[in-house]
Parts: C-alpha cells; structure tokens; sequence
C-alpha cells in the first residue's frame, strides 16, 4: 500500500518536473515548429548560472527567477538568432535537427570543461517535511508541485485569454492567415523562445536543487523524458504535455520501484520510441508534417 | 625517427584505418541513402561487443572478475566476422523501428533516443557486458601464435585494419556505383518518385542499414581487439556526432570526401588536441574538443553544408544507347539521381 502511495506521490512530483519543461518545450514547438534537441543543454545551463551566480542560495524563488532569466536569453540567442538564421538560409528538418545538435555539444561540453573533475551539489539543508501515509515528501517537493501547478494555470491563461496567447495558436495554426490578422509571426516566435527558455530554467533548478547535486550532462538524460512527456501528449499542445508528464512521471516511478531505479528513464524513453513510431502525433494533437518550416 | 615516435604513428594509422571504416559505413547510410541514423555508434558498440565475447573465454577463466554473457574464445578471424554480423544483424530491429515515414526530426529524434536506451541498457543489465565498467582482457588476434615486439605486432595489425579498409572501401564503392546504389540515392533526393516507380523505399533503406551496421560492426570489432576494453562511456551518443561531423566537413556521399573527413576530425582534431601543452585539469581538453568539433559542424552547416569534397553531381542519360525518344525520361532521371 505504501509502495503504491509512495509510486503516486513521487509520480506526482516527478510529473510536476517534467510538466513544467515539458510545457516550455512543446509550447516552442508548436509556435516555431523548430525540433529543438538543445533544450537538454539550455535546461544544464540554467542550473550551472544559477548555481553560479547566487552562490547556490537555498532560496527556491532567487533560484527559481535568476534560472528563469538565463533560460530565457540563451533560449532567444540559441533558438531565435541562430536557429532562425539557418532557417532563413532554407535549412530544413534535418538541418535543424544538425544545428541544435551542434550546438547542444557545444554547450554541453562548454559546460564540463567549466565545470571540471568536481562534483557540484547543494548542501542539503535540513528542509522541512510533510507524511502523507508513510510517504515523507520535502518542502522542495512540494513546492515543485505547487510551482508546477502555478506554471500549467499561467501557461492556459496566456493561451486561452490573452491577446498574445491568441497571436501565438494563431501562428502555431496558419502562419500566413496569422499575417494577414496583422500578428507578426516573427515577434510572436521570439517571444515563445523567451517564455520557452524561462520554464526550462525553472523546470532546470528545480531539477539540481531537488536532486542535491548535478553534472554537465544532467540536462541532456532530463530532456529525453521530457520529450518523452510532451511527444506523449501530442507535440506542440501544452494540455496534452502535462498529461504526458502524469503518465510518464507514474510509469518511471513504478519502473523505479517494481524493476529496478535505472530502469526509470529507460521505462520513459520506451514510451517516447513506441509513441514516436505507433502514433507520432501523439494522444491530443495533429500530425504537422505538412506545416511550414520558417524562421 | 625514434622507435617510440614510430610505434604512435603506426597506432595513430590504426585508429585512422578503424575510423575509415566507420565513416564509410556512415556515408553508405547517410550519405548515399539519407538514412538519418543518430543511432550509428550503437552499431559500433555492437560490433565491438561481438568480438569481445566471441574472443574472450568464459567468466569464469578469470576468476569471476567480470560477468558477461557467452565467453566462446574462438580464433580469429572469427570474432570480426562475427561483429560484422552482429552489426548487421542489428540493423533489422533498428530499422523495423526506425525506418517509417515521419519528419526527418522525429525520425533522427527516435534514434538518438535508441542509442540512449542501449546505453541504458548496458549498464543496467550488469551480466550482460558487465555494466558500466565493461569489459577487459579482451585477448589481441593472433596473441599466441605469433612472438613479435609491440611495434611488430603493431604492424601486423595495422595490415590486418588495412585489409579491412581496402574490403570496406570494395564495398562501398560496389554499392555506390551499382543500379543498387543510383536506386538509393533517388530513395534520398525523391522518395515518392522511387516508390511511383515500383520500388519500395523502406526496403530500399533496410539493405543499406544493414550494410552500413556490418561495416560499423567490423569497425568497432577492430577498435576492442584493439584496444582490449570496451564499456559504455566509449560508445555514449556524441561519439555518433563525430562521425557524422567528419562527413559533413569531408563531404557525404562519396568516399574521398569521408576518407578526408576521417584524416580531419577524428584524427585532426581529437589526436592532435592530445599534443597541446596541457592546461586546465586532466581531461578539460578532451571536452574542449566537443565544442570545437560542435563548432566545426556548425561552420560548414552554414559555409559549405556539402563539405570539403561534395559529391559529384551525377546525370543520368538514359539516351546515350537509345537514340530519340529518350529526352523526357534523362530529365526525369537526372531529377531522380542529381545531388541537391
């Protein structure tokens, strides 16, 4: 029974993770319809700035802000300035795929001769903790859960009620009939890469700070179960990546427990093989093969 | 030269020769077929895998130090040809897999996520090739039979990486220049054209995965016996990224342009970034090296996307035996087979 709750709750937080990257990452795609494979790499960097630059502070909402701000500007500079200037070069799926790849590496291993032969943890401070049932959850936790939750509402409203939201399933939708409404295609994108790249530096700390330590590479395994989340729920819909999250998050938590903890993302990344190739459009969405391809 | 500076150059050829053939089997998939296979390092670490347990005696013949499956010690040549297979092998699961008709983003997405899950695999399942440390003591071809110094053996293997080289090279270039290989490169520029013309693209795809895998599988063989260990941190997915860097910069689609690629990146810039004056901590240059070879690919991505040597644009005149009446099926050919 324990096992059970325990599979749930920690499901829950897990999924709470994912969502919030998942969101950033499929909301990208579906605006720009650029497959961004160096969301793993951005999402490193944000915890390396964070940790960097306010000396690994135990506030969650300093942590939270600045990994928000430096996900924001490399998403713009990654996605908007060089991504869109191969774009604007014709460069085509493949191509882009190659681009983001290159730059993954680049940022990657950037980041592992920064960060050297040491290992970089937080100090684990004595956090508060709530039972539920036998199952001890942190106040990080919770409040990955909380935020998540918060992120999900803020991402619907902008979708559902705001006049941008509007410009950006505009876009997402018809980018030449978004024109002719007077929405500017290339300023909606830049701001999708923003508001992109800030979820992946929040979902980026919350990951380090609740993990306790991190590593150049933590991103890039983070990113595929992402992936794994949002291509579940149909890629480019924001609703169907948080149920993406629920379901992979309970699925690699009950892998954890039942098989063994190494098979949690090996469990996620066999789902996102088998949706890829069973039904690449996912549970909500449509399949955008035929969609443009534009900077 | 001294004896020393002789035996790393005869070593450095090796790796070269090893490299080659990866490359060449990459091109055949990638180039020649526009295969997006971001999953080719696994073939490699098959095929490296294969000869390993194929060389290695049982588990037990060393007191339990590792655990894997099998341990069959047989002789050589046996455990490359076995690699060779086992690459190949592969390739039809793979390709069962991967080869659909999905954008070409998600296509090269699902393999790179197969290349993470083998990794993963790996190491999880510790008494298949013994986890994340891997496998060691993997026994040298011809240890045994014959008595020679280092820099002797050095040699006889590098004729043994030459062979494979000269077999790898017979192979690709038989497929390139066959009806086979025009047929893959219009699977590559026109898909719907092949497939209006009765062929079967995926079928098309799946021979030349399979080839390619065999190559890349004869190649990592070469590279564990030669070597004698091989683990997971050798084959994680970036390594797939050299060697598609190294055909890009070259030049995909015909085998000078991989044979320079080969000279470039793999040897260029991975060995020669060894011989710097050593700053920083040990091992900050060997991930320095994957800025720069990022760097590389994006550099030519944007200046010369066709590398170093592009492929030959190739016109096909069907009229050039059938005089009149020809016109309109060369143009349809030259659509079908010229490189974009």
């Amino acid at each position: 029974m324990t096992l059970l709750l325990g599979i749930v709750i920690f499901g829950v937080y897990s999924a709470a993770l994912l969502a919030i990257g998942a969101v950033g990452f499929t909301l990208q795609f579906g605006v720009t319809n650029v497959l961004n494979l160096a969301f793993g790499s951005i999402l490193t960097a944000c915890i390396f700035a964070e940790y960097g630059l306010t000396g690994h502070s135990t506030n969650l909402w300093i942590a939270m802000a600045v990994g928000a701000a430096s996900g924001a500007v490399l998403s713009l500079l990654i996605g908007h300035v060089v991504v869109g200037a191969f774009l604007r070069r014709g460069a085509t799926g493949f191509g882009i795929a190659m681009v983001t790849i290159a730059i993954s590496l680049m940022v990657q291993f950037g980041l592992e001769a920064i960060q050297g032969p040491d290992i970089l943890s937080y100090s684990a401070g004595s956090q508060a903790t709530m039972n539920i049932g036998g199952v001890v959850l942190s106040s990080g936790q919770l409040t990955t859960i909380i935020v998540a939750v918060l992120a999900m509402a803020a991402v619907q409203v902008l979708l559902r009620m705001t006049k941008f939201g509007l410009a950006m399933r505009a876009t997402a939708a018809d980018v030449s009939l978004a024109r002719t409404c007077a929405v500017s295609p290339a300023r909606t994108r830049a701001v999708t890469w923003l508001i992109s790249g800030a979820l992946c530096g929040i979902c980026g700390v919350l990951l380090g700070i609740g993990e306790g330590s991190f590593s150049a590479s933590t991103g890039s395994d983070f990113f595929i179960t992402l992936a794994a989340a949002a291509v579940l729920g149909g890629i480019g819909k924001p609703a169907g990546a948080m149920i993406g999250a629920l379901i992979i998050g309970i699925v690699s938590q009950a892998a954890a427990a039942v098989i063994a903890p190494s098979y949690k993302t090996i469990a996620a990344w066999v789902i996102l093989i088998a949706v890829l190739v069973l039904r690449p459009q996912g549970i909500l969405a449509e399949f955008a093969a035929d969609r443009e391809l534009v900077a | 030269m001294t004896s020393g500076l002789v035996y790393y150059l005869s070593g450095l050829a090796i790796l070269l020769g090893i490299n080659l053939i990866a490359i060449w089997g990459l091109d055949l998939q990638f180039g020649l077929a526009g295969i997006n296979n971001f999953a080719y390092i696994v073939f490699q670490a098959a095929g490296g895998y294969a000869a390993a347990l194929f060389a290695l005696k049982p588990a037990k013949a060393y007191g339990g130090f590792e655990t894997y499956l099998g341990g069959f010690n047989l002789p050589f040549p046996l455990p490359l040809i076995g690699a060779a297979a086992v690459g190949g092998l592969l390739a039809v699961p793979v390709g069962l897999i991967a080869i659909r008709r999905l954008r070409a983003d998600y296509q090269a997405m699902a393999m790179l996520v197969l290349s993470l899950i083998a990794t993963g695999l790996a190491e999880a399942q510790t008494g298949l090739v013994n986890g994340p440390t891997g496998l060691a003591l993997i026994p040298r071809p011809l240890v045994g039979i014959v008595h020679v110094t280092p820099l002797g053996y050095n040699w006889i293997f590098l004729g043994l990486t030459a062979g494979c080289c000269a077999l790898a090279w017979w192979v690709a270039r038989g497929i390139s220049r066959s009806p086979f290989g025009r047929l893959l490169r219009a699977v590559r520029d026109s898909e719907s054209a092949v497939a209006a013309l009765g062929r079967n693209p995926d079928a098309l795809r799946m021979k030349v995965l399979i080839a390619g895998g065999a190559l890349a599988g004869l190649s990592g063989g070469l590279l564990v016996e030669y070597v004698t260990a091989w683990g997971p941190s050798s084959w994680l997915y970036p390594e797939t990224f050299l060697f598609f860097t190294a055909l890009i910069v070259g030049g995909k689609g015909n085998l000078a342009g991989g044979a320079l690629g080969a000279l470039l990146v793999p040897i260029g810039i991975v060995e020669a970034s060894r011989h710097l004056p050593a700053f920083g901590y040990p091992g900050m240059i060997d991930s320095l090296d994957w800025v720069v070879i990022g760097a590389c690919l994006l550099v030519f991505l944007w200046f010369r996307p066709n590398g170093l040597l592009p492929e030959r644009k190739r016109v096909f005149r069907a009229g050039r035996q059938q005089a009149g009446g020809t016109q309109v099926s060369g143009a349809f050919a030259q659509r079908l087979t010229g490189s974009r």
